[in-house]
């Protein structure tokens, strides 16, 4: 055979050889044996050199005998270099499933996220809301503030996985973003550990622990926003998953058993975080945006005078108006079926809007849509689909709340601030800033304008209504001199015979500032009206002290 | 006296002494890391510079003894031995923390170093007045013998460990018969052969059919039939596979017929198909080399984390004591390669591949200027079986075949392993200083 042929034949084991590298993840995968072998049979041939004729038997047997080594060593190499190089992650990462069904996958993941020096989360003042700490060559992580459990989520990889912030900014938190391959070559090269960076929130954590005892015992949301600027300040939410509790290092006998508890506690749900993945009925606060679409479409101004005399008929079903406050006069302006929030005269507003305008407003005001936000947030909608709004009860219920509508309170909190915004959502902002290690800024939130969603005209209109309601109307007791506060009342009754109890608003002086959604569940035993109000003068009174 | 005369083995002294280097970083690097610290004094590193100080004193005292043997053999040797050492120095405390195992294993590894040592240094020095060289070949049938004996032993008294029968228990230590067996089997075949070498290569004429000497080749017959017998009785892969690659190699470099490599090798092939048909433990090493994932926390769970392991290493490994190797159970052992694969990397991997090819390639070259037959036998196939033996561990732990249980020469833990390793060593050493053919 020739030195040609014998080249060829080398060619083509290196070929197969490459070529089988890239096929299929595992290791002993039968396309990748099959090439292997084909390379053995190439590499055998290419290394049968001519001997000299007089050589003796010994040496011809053991030069054979090296060359057929020699290529067993080769492919040796091969699948190191397929292991260790070209299907590393895809082997370093795989998961399987015991017979049990216990799942397996690869230790170190959990020992380096324990042995890492995970990042800070801080909020808007520095406060530390996540911390790493050292103790005996182990980093223990914990959650000093309550009230921010909802927000940054619990860190368990050994047991539980992670949620909130903590998953949202792993990458970050754990120190793998922000590195390129060649300070990654480095860092693997040298040995060198990596360290975590810090995540800013926006949320004042003062704040947030103020509205998260105002709260009490009741369940629900209070978030509150930055009108101009989008920045959450307070993202309250009870119950709360306590992280302290899931946190692992090596005995998970307590974590365990907390995790049982919680994860079946059907009657609280501590999994659901409220502020934005509970979906609330808005109830009353939804007739903000039955006025808007009303008064942006010029099917009414504030001024329209509707009828009510106390009861409607429509489509054969009866409605009944309690919330009048003089029972003798029939007839009332859009303004005051807001500021008396009258379920009559929305009703009717709701018919003339129809529902091709609602449908079509839906995405325009962040319904059915995806809210950017550092959370997960589900979806809110005004009906599941398009065919509910044919029904004239349906258009009626859905004018002052009810229907079909589901919302956040998260949203809640961004269609006030839209009112008080000249009709622009801006993108509602969590993490303000994240600082790696090494002081570098990998992420600096800007605000955004997210949806224009109506005429400035038509949000000053809305604006002025919900004014109206605290000054005037049906919820005085929301007052708070020197301060300027807007917003409007909610309540949605519950399948079980309870009811929620909502506000939406905002506060300013009177320039709008801040932006506020309540939601408590089921008959709270405190005023959602009242509790708005302390939390936003207590916002202004922070602001004002800065 | 004159064949005491010393004379200087520089080549093999400057080789020592980067050996020597490597421990030195080597074992500072797992004090280090070990206490994270990098304040450290001479006496942290002293195990590491005692066991330098060790193989430099077996050059200088070969000088003094005027040992005219090959340089180049035991600077590899010592290489991978110190190697092995490191590594068992850095999983020893590991192993400990997680309760794996109930006794330093760096103790025991170092004091099988010396044992080892001493045995290598007695065997190249007291072969060539005791005359080894001219009654290992007279007594050839008293090895087949010893052979099949300790194989019949391991069978009767041998203690099940994971299910195969490897060890003999001898007062407080453990012996594995199968690597002793290995050399007998050696030693047996290198005299053999060369003796029938040319009969073997003759035909058998049966009146007019011309047949393979099938005479000389029932004890042949009789090796291969102890194969399968070990195959079955030991319930083990391993060693029958070493045995019956040792037995295929040495009847080629003696006859130089592919004829009986091919028609052995077929044979052990059939005889493979049947025991994974027949035998559950078979089955499960076959499973657990297509798809280890199938039962991940029992039978599959060491080529896992193996897996795990090797993947963790990357290109340049985590560096040595800073990965998690002791996820692997008997890491110490069967997959102490991936041990250095995590913390070596694919670099220290191939290099470690590299340094057994070369120790087989400087054996070879031992062999073919060995002055007689036998000599020339046995050493090829004292090579041959090394390397097959690192062959067959590296590609079961890397899942390119099956794995057996079988050690890592001169790496893995194990006293009968590096012992008779490096007896093995001392052979060969020996063999490299008698006089060239002309």
């Amino acid at each position: 055979m020739s030195n040609a042929i014998r080249t060829l034949f080398l060619l083509g084991a290196i070929g197969l050889i490459g070529f089988g590298l890239f096929i299929g993840d595992d290791l002993s995968d039968a396309r990748w044996l099959a090439l292997l072998g084909g390379a053995f049979l190439c590499l055998l041939l290419a290394t049968r050199i001519p001997l000299a004729a007089g050589m003796p038997t010994f040496n011809r047997g053991l030069i054979r005998t090296t060359m057929l080594l020699a290529c067993i060593f080769i492919l040796l190499s091969a699948q190191l270099i397929r292991i260790q190089v070209v299907r590393q992650e895809e082997i370093y990462y795989r998961t399987g499933i015991a017979l049990d069904g216990e799942v397996i996958s690869n230790p170190r993941l959990y020992q380096q996220q324990l042995t890492v020096q995970r990042g800070k989360i801080l909020d808007r003042n520095g406060v530390v809301l996540a911390d790493t700490t050292l103790q005996d060559g182990i980093y223990y992580r914990s959650w000093p503030v309550p009230s921010t459990y909802s927000v940054t989520g619990y860190y368990s990889p050994n047991a539980y996985g992670m949620t909130g912030i903590e998953a949202t900014f792993e990458e970050e938190l754990s120190g793998q973003a922000g590195t390129n391959p060649i300070e990654q070559t480095i860092r693997s090269l040298f040995g060198r550990e990596q360290a975590g960076a810090d995540v800013e929130m926006t949320i004042d954590s003062d704040l947030q622990t103020l509205a998260y005892n105002a709260m009490g015992n009741n369940h629900g949301a209070i978030v509150l926003l930055d009108i101009k600027t989008g920045e959450t300040l307070v993202l309250a939410s009870k119950p709360t998953v306590n992280p302290n509790s899931l946190y692992v290092v090596s005995d998970s006998t307590d974590a365990n058993a907390y995790w049982d508890t919680i994860a079946n506690d059907e009657a609280n749900r501590p999994f659901v975080t409220r502020s934005t993945m509970g979906l609330y009925t808005p109830g009353s606060t939804f007739k903000t945006v039955s006025a808007g679409i009303a008064i942006n479409e010029g099917i009414a101004n504030p001024d329209t005078i509707y009828e009510d005399n106390g009861q409607i008929t429509i489509d054969g079903r009866v409605l009944v108006e309690q919330n009048r406050p003089d029972q003798s006069r029939d007839q009332w302006s859009l303004r005051e079926a807001i500021m008396w929030s009258l379920n009559v005269v929305m009703a009717q507003v709701g018919l003339e809007i129809g529902g091709d305008t609602y449908w079509e407003y839906g995405p325009k005001l962040g319904y059915d849509t995806p809210i950017p936000y550092d959370l997960p947030v589900y979806e809110s909608q005004i009906a599941s689909n398009r065919a509910f709004l044919d029904s004239q009860n349906a258009l009626a219920d859905t004018g002052f709340g009810q229907g079909q509508i589901q919302m956040t309170p998260l949203h809640l909190a961004m269609l006030a601030s839209m009112w008080a915004n000249d009709g622009t959502m801006v993108k509602p902002i969590l993490v303000s800033k994240v600082t790696a290690a090494d002081g570098s800024v990998l992420f600096q939130a800007k605000p955004q304008v997210w949806l224009q969603c109506v005429d400035p005209a038509t949000a000053n209109d809305v604006k002025d209504m919900m004014i109206d309601v605290i000054e005037t109307g049906s919820a005085q007791h929301g007052q708070a001199y020197p301060y300027t506060i807007g917003g409007k009342t909610g309540t949605a009754e519950l399948g079980d015979g309870t009811t929620n109890s909502l506000f939406i608003g905002f506060i300013g002086d009177p320039e709008p500032r801040y932006a506020i959604a309540v939601v408590l569940e089921s008959d709270p035993d405190i005023s959602a009206v009242a509790t708005a109000r302390d939390i936003l003068v207590a916002a202004m009174n922070r602001r004002d002290g800065d | 006296m004159h064949r005491y005369r010393p004379s200087l083995r520089l080549t093999e002294f400057n080789l020592l002494l980067i050996t020597a280097a490597m421990t030195f970083v080597g074992s500072l690097m797992i004090f280090l890391v070990d206490k994270g610290t990098v304040a450290w004094t001479w006496q942290d590193v002293s195990v590491g510079l005692a066991a330098a100080a060790a193989m430099l004193l077996v050059n200088i005292t070969f000088s003094l003894r005027g040992f005219r043997g090959d340089q180049i053999l035991f600077p590899i040797t010592a290489t991978l031995a110190m190697l092995g050492m490191l590594m068992i120095q850095r999983l020893s405390p590991d192993l400990e923390a997680i309760g794996a195992i109930e006794f330093s294993l760096s103790a025991r590894h170092l004091m099988y170093l010396a044992i080892g040592l001493v045995g290598m240094w007695l065997i190249v020095m007291l072969s060539g007045p005791l005359r080894v060289a001219e009654w290992l070949p007279r007594y050839k049938y008293l090895w087949l013998i010893g052979t099949l004996a300790l194989q019949a032993l391991a069978m009767v008294i041998g203690t099940e460990v994971g299910g195969a029968r490897l060890w003999i228990q001898v007062g407080p230590i453990q012996v594995q018969p199968s690597e002793i067996s290995k050399i007998t089997l050696v030693i047996f075949l290198a005299a053999y052969l060369d003796e029938k070498r040319d009969l073997l290569k003759e035909s058998w004429q049966v009146g007019r059919l011309k047949l393979p000497p099938i005479p000389y080749l029932l004890p042949m017959g009789i090796m291969w039939g102890v194969s399968l017998l070990l195959l079955v009785a030991l319930n083990d892969l391993g060693p029958a596979l070493l045995f019956f690659g040792i037995f295929v190699v040495m009847l080629y470099l003696a006859t130089g017929s592919r004829l009986y490599v091919v028609v052995f090798g077929l044979s052990f092939l059939a005889a493979c198909w049947l025991a994974w048909t027949f035998f559950s433990r078979i089955e499960i090493r076959v499973n657990n080399w297509l798809d280890p994932f199938w039962d991940p926390y029992g039978f599959g769970y060491q080529p896992v984390q193996s897996d795990y392991a090797l993947s963790a290493g990357g290109l340049f490994g985590t560096g040595l004591g800073q990965g998690h190797p002791a996820f692997i159970s008997q890491v110490q052992t069967d997959y102490i390669f991936s041990a250095f694969g995590e913390e070596l990397g694919l670099l220290g991997a191939l290099a470690l591949i590299a340094l057994y090819f070369s120790w087989v390639l400087r054996s070879f070259i031992i062999s073919i200027r060995a002055q007689e037959g036998f000599a020339q036998l046995l050493v090829g196939g004292l090579a041959a079986s090394l390397g097959l033996q690192t062959i067959i561990i590296i590609g079961g732990v890397t899942r390119l075949i099956p794995l057996t249980g079988i050690t890592l020469p001169f790496v893995s833990y194990g006293g009968s392993s590096l012992v008779t390793n490096l007896g093995v060593v001392g052979i060969i050493l020996y063999f490299s200083s008698r006089p060239r053919r002309i």
